[in-house]
């Protein structure tokens, strides 16, 4: 084989080539954006981080910052951890916990720190609003959902809100304590037959909170409420 | 076909005499260990530590080792001069080429296992299991790594092992980041910067589609359909890299 035809054998088969692997990757990122895998573009404090984001280890970028999160927390800097949080939850979405934390921070430890009641409100809006955000990564996932039923119920005391979060987080697997409290916020919602339902269903399918079923069952249809006036007060 | 299984089998012991080799594979087995050091941490949070740091070491270090021992595998030929001796003998450079390819895939697999074995050990002293879509991560990382490996050897085969070695990394860190520059580059109004930006995104090879990592060490799985496709993905721009580095090994003088 002469020169020439070699460099022409070997330019047609790269071109054959480069023709098989754009379809190709075509279909890898369409599976890569269904899948939710899709690069974001990075804007986020700390070098370090930043230059390991670069070479591909976001992963290992966000356990670092998780770390500072960590840190900044137990020394009692809530609102220093906040930008770290976020850049947390934009390089690796689907990392649970710092959705979890940060909604938790926000509502709770961040506004309990505020003296304005309008600001304390909104950092509790902003807690919720960051649970929601992090729902629209994690969809199929029951933490969140829970989280935020939790905070509607015991925060911000919105019992509808509370029932509608808690009914989604009950539609994945689960720990078993989510029926256990959907039947208490269908409870202060009004909903007590409905709150009835679920403690019965919680008794037939062997709920480890089974046990509290036939007192709860009684108490509401005798009382409306869990809370009997023997219930010893909360000091 | 014959001829390159024997330069397949004395690449690889060759290489796994290099000093070079060994110490990296020591590195990789001490950060793998080092990731128990996360002890303070929530049991769940330590587990995604471990294994963040781990997947991410093992493709850190397999990498340097791809190029490390692929450039040395080739580049110690025109050192020493052997290449000139093993091509006095009936040996054509096809099969030289797929013979040192071969023999560092099988070096790039067992550095891998190795990795992967210290791995699992510590996984499954923490849970006591071991999701199977950690294995696809582990699946795609040997993939990947594949790659590099046919890159360097495609580099190495017309430049100097400084350039090579530059190159190679170089070319890793842009791999993982051409999704963010045709996002940047969609972004601009020109559409001649749209039509650029695609074609290098298409020319280059694209490491991120083997980053499967952060999605599977928070639970999340991967169909064999992506792993299919990706190996695949992985197999054709091996072979382009084979392909050029037979095009300038073929005419140059040994």
């Amino acid at each position: 084989m002469t020169k020439r035809t070699y460099r022409n054998a070997s330019v047609a088969a790269l071109v054959l080539l480069f023709l098989l692997l754009s379809p190709l990757q075509d279909k890898i990122d369409l599976q890569r954006k269904q899948m939710g895998f899709e690069q974001r573009l990075l804007l986020m404090p700390g070098q370090i981080a930043g230059s390991l984001a670069l070479g591909g280890f976001k992963g290992l970028a966000a356990d670092l910052l998780w770390l500072q999160v960590e840190e900044l927390f137990h020394s009692g800097q809530s609102h220093k951890m906040l930008p770290i949080l976020r850049s947390v939850t934009f390089l690796q979405p689907k990392f649970i916990t710092p959705w979890a934390v940060g909604g938790w921070h926000l509502s709770y430890n961040i506004s309990v720190m505020a003296k304005d009641p309008n600001e304390k409100e909104a950092w509790i809006q902003a807690g919720v609003d960051f649970l929601k955000e992090g729902i629209t990564y994690n969809p199929e996932r029951y933490d969140l959902y829970f989280e935020l039923g939790w905070t509607f119920y015991h925060k911000v005391k919105n019992y509808a809100e509370a029932v509608k979060y808690l009914e989604l987080a009950c539609k994945f697997p689960g720990p078993d304590y989510l029926p256990n409290v959907l039947a208490h916020a269908y409870e202060k919602n009004g909903q007590i037959d409905t709150a009835i339902e679920t403690w019965r269903e919680i008794l037939r399918s062997g709920n480890s909170f089974g046990h509290l079923s036939p007192r709860h069952i009684h108490n509401l249809k005798t009382y409306g409420s869990t809370i009997t006036p023997e219930t010893p007060k909360k000091k | 076909m014959v001829k390159a299984i024997v330069i397949a089998k004395n690449t690889f012991q060759e290489s796994l005499r290099l000093r070079s080799y060994q110490i990296i594979l020591v590195f990789a087995l001490l950060l793998l260990g080092s990731s128990q050091l996360f002890s303070f941490l929530t049991p769940a949070e330590q587990l995604k530590m471990i294994k963040d740091v781990s997947l991410s070491g093992i493709e850190f270090f397999g990498m340097l080792l791809a190029i490390f021992a692929s450039m040395t595998a080739l580049r110690s030929e025109f050192e020493t001069n052997t290449i000139s001796t093993l091509f006095s003998k009936p040996l054509k450079r096809s099969d030289f080429i797929l013979g040192k390819f071969l023999g560092m895939a099988m070096v790039i697999t067992l550095s891998i296992i190795m990795m992967s074995v210290v791995f699992i050990g510590l996984i499954l002293l923490k849970q006591r299991s071991f999701e199977i879509s950690l294995f696809s991560a582990l699946f795609l990382i040997w993939a990947e790594m594949l790659v590099i490996v046919a890159i360097t050897l495609a580099v190495a085969a017309f430049a100097s092992t400084a350039f090579t070695l530059i190159f190679v990394l170089f070319l890793f860190l842009v791999g993982h980041l051409t999704g963010y520059g045709l996002s940047m580059a969609e972004r601009m109004k020109n559409p001649v910067m749209h039509v650029v930006a695609r074609f290098f995104y298409k020319i280059i090879p694209n490491f991120e589609n083997f980053a499967i990592r952060d999605q599977v060490v928070v639970g999340g799985t991967v169909p064999i359909s992506y792993l299919l496709k990706t190996f695949g993905y992985g197999i054709i721009y091996a072979a382009i890299a084979l392909i050029i580095c037979l095009y300038f090994f073929r005419y140059r003088e040994v």
